[in-house]
């Protein structure tokens, strides 16, 4: 079964409200202003089926049942954050595609990503890089310098800590340079071991996201 | 994993079709049983609160529906309707969730918004008038999501990608599959259930008028609660799909490429470029223009408001 949600859309609502938050988590701090980037036919009905206050709701961070989704908007304003949307042909993709650029006092954060339906999503690019997030299981998000033996230095820390993969995925902008990497596991990771993966030469950033609701 | 309904037909033989997914569901993801059904008995209540709100009507977003449930409830009270009263219930209580659906009011996607009320109509209905035990009803949840969930391996479910096929088509078959599995029907019964209900939604496009979830959409939820449960019936009495219900899957989603981006959500045919969807198109955006020129005016009178001040 889908989700407990607000409607009236679960591809536009629940889908593009868990978009909106995957952006929000991604930021990690309150965003001062968010741009939405809609693909021809999502900007043709994101207003009737309600995305506008489904994507906004997401990106201050309010979970796809919550009542106040409709009221986003005006939430939104109240915090200051100021929000734009525009149409952006994002290439060959599902048709409920959008990009979120997102910016907080002192971070940003991009992503790209479509909701498919039923509230489940496919997060395809974030902040530049490759990606295949679908927000239904904990998962560490690795922003590092590219360099042999990375992938074992984390995986060794997780195996330490009891933890199964799930999947992993790694992509990169050029080879020595920026590099990301995606990993599912199947249980939460402790403070103290994501502490250990941030410790890793040559880790940016490590980034802990649970299941997005 | 259950890979295909043929897959399900095998690994189901003789068996609780709930307690097969629900094993799977442990395997794969390690949730205990017990935690999945705890989650579905709070989307039974979601349902049921849905229901009973829904029926005191209310104009939707778009205003253009949302009373429906509240009249049929009313001619029903009155002894004015003429079907049975399980075919009576299904409409009403797929009508009250679509009616909440169309208020922004909180519901359970099943398997999504648009199509959320065929399920909780045909199975709240059924469990009144037949006397089902709630426990079964939840059981019943875990079917239908089962259902949904082997769909969704081969296809999108969403309107945006195969037209509403792919969202009330599905939530029937995946009601029809519930239903028969309630009234004590096998694996294979609940399959084909399926696989009829499923079968005669195939090529069934979303056209919404003006864009929204309101036209169509509300009462084709209420008329296709109706169509799943007499697909149900039509398995029980051991009438079987000639086309496996994989093979049905396969032709919804080779269907739904065919179809033209206009009849996918897009508002851009069908029933909404008729005249008169046209017209309350233009109206719905004349009228959101207005308002967010309202809310720009606001915004800079506040801003203003906070110069002055300083």
């Amino acid at each position: 079964m889908g989700p407990v949600m607000v409607g009236p859309s679960s591809s536009h609502t629940a889908g593009t409200a868990r978009l909106g938050r995957v952006a929000r988590e991604i930021l990690d701090e309150d965003p001062v202003e968010v741009h939405f980037f809609l693909h021809p036919p999502l900007a043709a009905t994101y207003r009737g089926h309600g995305s506008d206050f489904a994507l906004v709701g997401g990106s201050i961070g309010l979970n796809v049942d919550d009542p106040r989704i409709p009221e986003a908007i005006r939430i939104a304003e109240q915090m200051e954050v100021t929000i734009e949307f525009a149409e952006e042909d994002q290439g060959d993709v599902h048709p409920n595609t959008v990009r979120i650029e997102i910016r907080g006092k002192t971070r940003q954060a991009e992503i790209m990503g479509s909701s498919i339906g039923g509230g489940v999503i496919e997060v395809f690019k974030i902040n530049g890089f490759q990606t295949r997030f679908k927000g239904d299981s904990p998962t560490l998000l690795l922003f590092y310098r590219d360099r042999p033996g990375m992938i074992s230095e984390v995986t060794r820390i997780l195996a330490d800590e009891a933890i199964n993969i799930a999947s992993l995925y790694c992509s990169r902008k050029q080879r020595g340079k920026d590099a990301f990497m995606e990993i599912d596991v199947d249980s939460p990771i402790a403070k103290s071991a994501l502490e250990r993966i941030n410790a890793i030469p040559d880790m940016a950033e490590a980034r802990y996201l649970d299941r997005i609701p | 994993m259950i890979e295909s309904f043929k897959h399900l037909e095998e690994v189901g033989a003789g068996r609780d079709l709930a307690d097969v997914f629900l094993e799977v569901d442990e395997q794969e993801h390690g949730i205990p049983g017990d935690q999945i059904l705890a989650a579905l008995r709070k989307r039974r209540e979601v349902m049921r609160d849905c229901v009973a709100r829904g029926q005191n009507g209310g104009l939707s977003m778009g205003k253009l529906v949302g009373n429906e449930a509240k009249k049929l409830n009313e001619a029903f009270a009155a002894g004015k309707t003429f079907l049975d009263p399980l075919t009576v219930k299904a409409e009403l209580y797929a009508l009250a969730v679509m009616g909440e659906n169309s208020r922004m009011g909180v519901i359970v996607a099943a398997p999504t918004a648009g199509a959320g009320g065929v399920v909780p109509g045909m199975l709240l209905a059924l469990e009144e008038e037949r006397h089902v035990d709630p426990e079964k009803t939840v059981r019943a949840l875990v079917v239908a999501g089962g259902i949904g969930s082997i769909v969704a391996l081969s296809a999108n479910i969403s309107g945006a990608a195969g037209g509403c096929q792919n969202e009330v088509g599905v939530a029937t078959a995946m009601g029809a599959a519930a239903v028969a599995y309630m009234m004590g029907g096998t694996t294979h019964e609940s399959i084909h259930a399926a696989a009829l209900a499923l079968k005669n939604t195939l090529g069934l496009v979303c056209d919404p008028v003006g864009g929204l979830v309101e036209v169509p959409c509300v009462k084709r939820n209420a008329l296709f609660a109706v169509h799943g449960l007499t697909a149900a019936q039509l398995a029980l009495a051991g009438v079987e799909s000639v086309i496996p219900m994989d093979e049905v899957v396969e032709a919804m989603v080779r269907i739904g490429r065919a179809l033209p981006r206009g009849l996918k959500e897009t508002a851009e045919g069908g029933l909404a470029t008729t005249p008169t969807g046209c017209a309350i198109g233009s109206r719905l955006k004349d009228e959101a223009n207005q308002r967010r020129a309202e809310r720009a005016a606001e915004r800079e009178r506040v801003a203003q408001e906070r110069k002055s001040a300083h």
